[in-house]
């Protein structure tokens, strides 16, 4: 779904070829999702099919020989898109899965399986911070926006699990009394 | 650096308290070395014994048992008199409660532990300015603390602490009453001042502020649960 938002904000700007829409993006989002373009053609064949979007030359079925232009109905969608907030629902959340079922089958495992975690999700954020150290918040804003929501997220992950250890701990201690 | 001999060594310390109830272990057994220019940050659960880590490191307290030698010093042995000097010339504090007096100018307030220290003024006053400009406040020298943002006033905070030539700094939730940018301002303002080869200590419930430190040591009912080292960044090539 982002790819297929991200490809109509790009050519609400101005009409463009795949392999544009590609590079446009990637510099738009510092480089953290590299696109494949064959999933940008792919993608606008979609959006073509939705009429969303369409070829300048529309008898033309070479998709790259000629710019690609948003519709009416794609500006719509697109303001539609930045209207709405993004879906709450979470994903699948493997961690959390995880200690549920070390919590529920086995319950010795889950200690490992919280300070396993812990290990790796401060190592991670370590070297989000490192890279953060040498970014200029100047010339460098997308990526320095990008790094605050990955370290946000290991820092929220860091106190769900000593939240789980405090937790856990609460009950053992409550069932053994 | 790692080469140079520890400033700050925790040698099998422990520490209990005595309540009603009896004997309260608070810390330990637990050894730590802290090398000059490290930037070691402390987290845990309250009561698993960062706050008393760092009392005994700043001289404050004194373990049960084991030793605390700090600069060269066994603070064992030492006398009141010398463990004062210790925690004047050697050690700076930084807390939450950033206790800058109203009455004083920022460059007032950050000379006034050397002129406390017997410093003439005039050198007091001068090496106020140098840490003030550290700190990127020198064009705020003569503002008093009302007339500053919470950041600015923790950056006196860190002025104050640090200046002279005290080489170690002990920081207890330095960040806790500022917003996200800020907070993160002070963690950079630190870590710059372990670059320039002070140490620091500093305790934090925030594990994106401790991520600035060169080692995060995870404490749990008094012992090292964990301890995670950061990544060193690439060597520059000359």
């Amino acid at each position: 779904m982002s790819v297929r938002n991200s490809l109509l904000a790009l050519l609400a700007t101005r009409s463009a070829h795949g392999y544009a829409l590609k590079s446009a993006f990637e510099h738009c989002t510092a480089g953290a999702w590299p696109l494949n373009v064959g999933q940008v053609y792919t993608t606008l064949a979609r959006l073509a099919r939705d009429g969303l979007v369409r070829s300048t030359q529309p008898q033309d079925h070479d998709t790259d020989r000629h710019p690609w232009e948003i519709t009416p109905a794609g500006r719509d969608a697109l303001a539609d898109w930045y209207r709405r907030p993004i879906d709450p629902r979470p994903p699948r959340d493997e961690l959390a899965i995880k200690v549920l079922l070390a919590l529920a089958l086995e319950s010795g495992a889950v200690d490992q399986v919280l300070q396993t975690q812990r290990t790796a999700t401060m190592q991670r954020l370590q070297e989000y911070t490192l890279t953060k150290r040498d970014t200029d918040p100047h010339r460098q804003l997308a990526v320095l926006l990008l790094l605050d929501a990955q370290i946000l997220k290991a820092q929220a992950e860091l106190d769900w699990l000593d939240l789980c250890a405090a937790r856990i701990r609460e009950h053992r201690a409550g069932s053994a009394s | 650096m790692k080469s140079d001999p520890p400033l700050l060594q925790l040698v099998n310390v422990t520490r209990v308290y005595h309540s009603d109830a009896g004997p309260v272990p608070a810390l330990g057994p637990l050894s730590l070395d802290l090398h000059p220019g490290e930037f070691v940050a402390i987290m845990g659960p309250s009561g698993s014994g960062k706050s008393t880590l760092l009392a005994l490191a700043g001289a404050l307290d004194q373990p049960t048992a084991g030793q605390v030698i700090l600069a060269g010093q066994n603070l064992a042995g030492a006398t009141p008199t010398a463990l004062a000097e210790l925690r004047r010339r050697v050690i700076g504090y930084i807390f939450q409660d950033l206790n800058l007096l109203p009455g004083l100018t920022a460059a007032e307030n950050v000379a006034l532990p050397l002129e406390l220290d017997e410093t003439p003024a005039a050198s007091a006053r001068q090496a106020a300015t140098q840490a003030l400009t550290e700190v990127g406040l020198a064009h705020l020298a003569q503002r008093f603390p009302d007339d500053l943002s919470g950041g600015e006033q923790q950056r006196v905070a860190i002025a104050r602490a640090f200046v002279g030539h005290r080489r170690l700094l002990l920081a207890d939730e330095p960040t806790g009453a500022l917003d996200s940018v800020t907070g993160e301002n002070v963690m950079r303002l630190l870590h710059s001042q372990t670059r320039a080869g002070r140490t620091a200590l500093l305790v934090t419930h925030n594990a994106a502020h401790a991520a600035w430190a060169d080692r995060v040591i995870y404490l749990r009912d008094g012992l090292v649960a964990d301890e995670v080292v950061a990544p060193q960044p690439p060597a520059t090539t000359p």
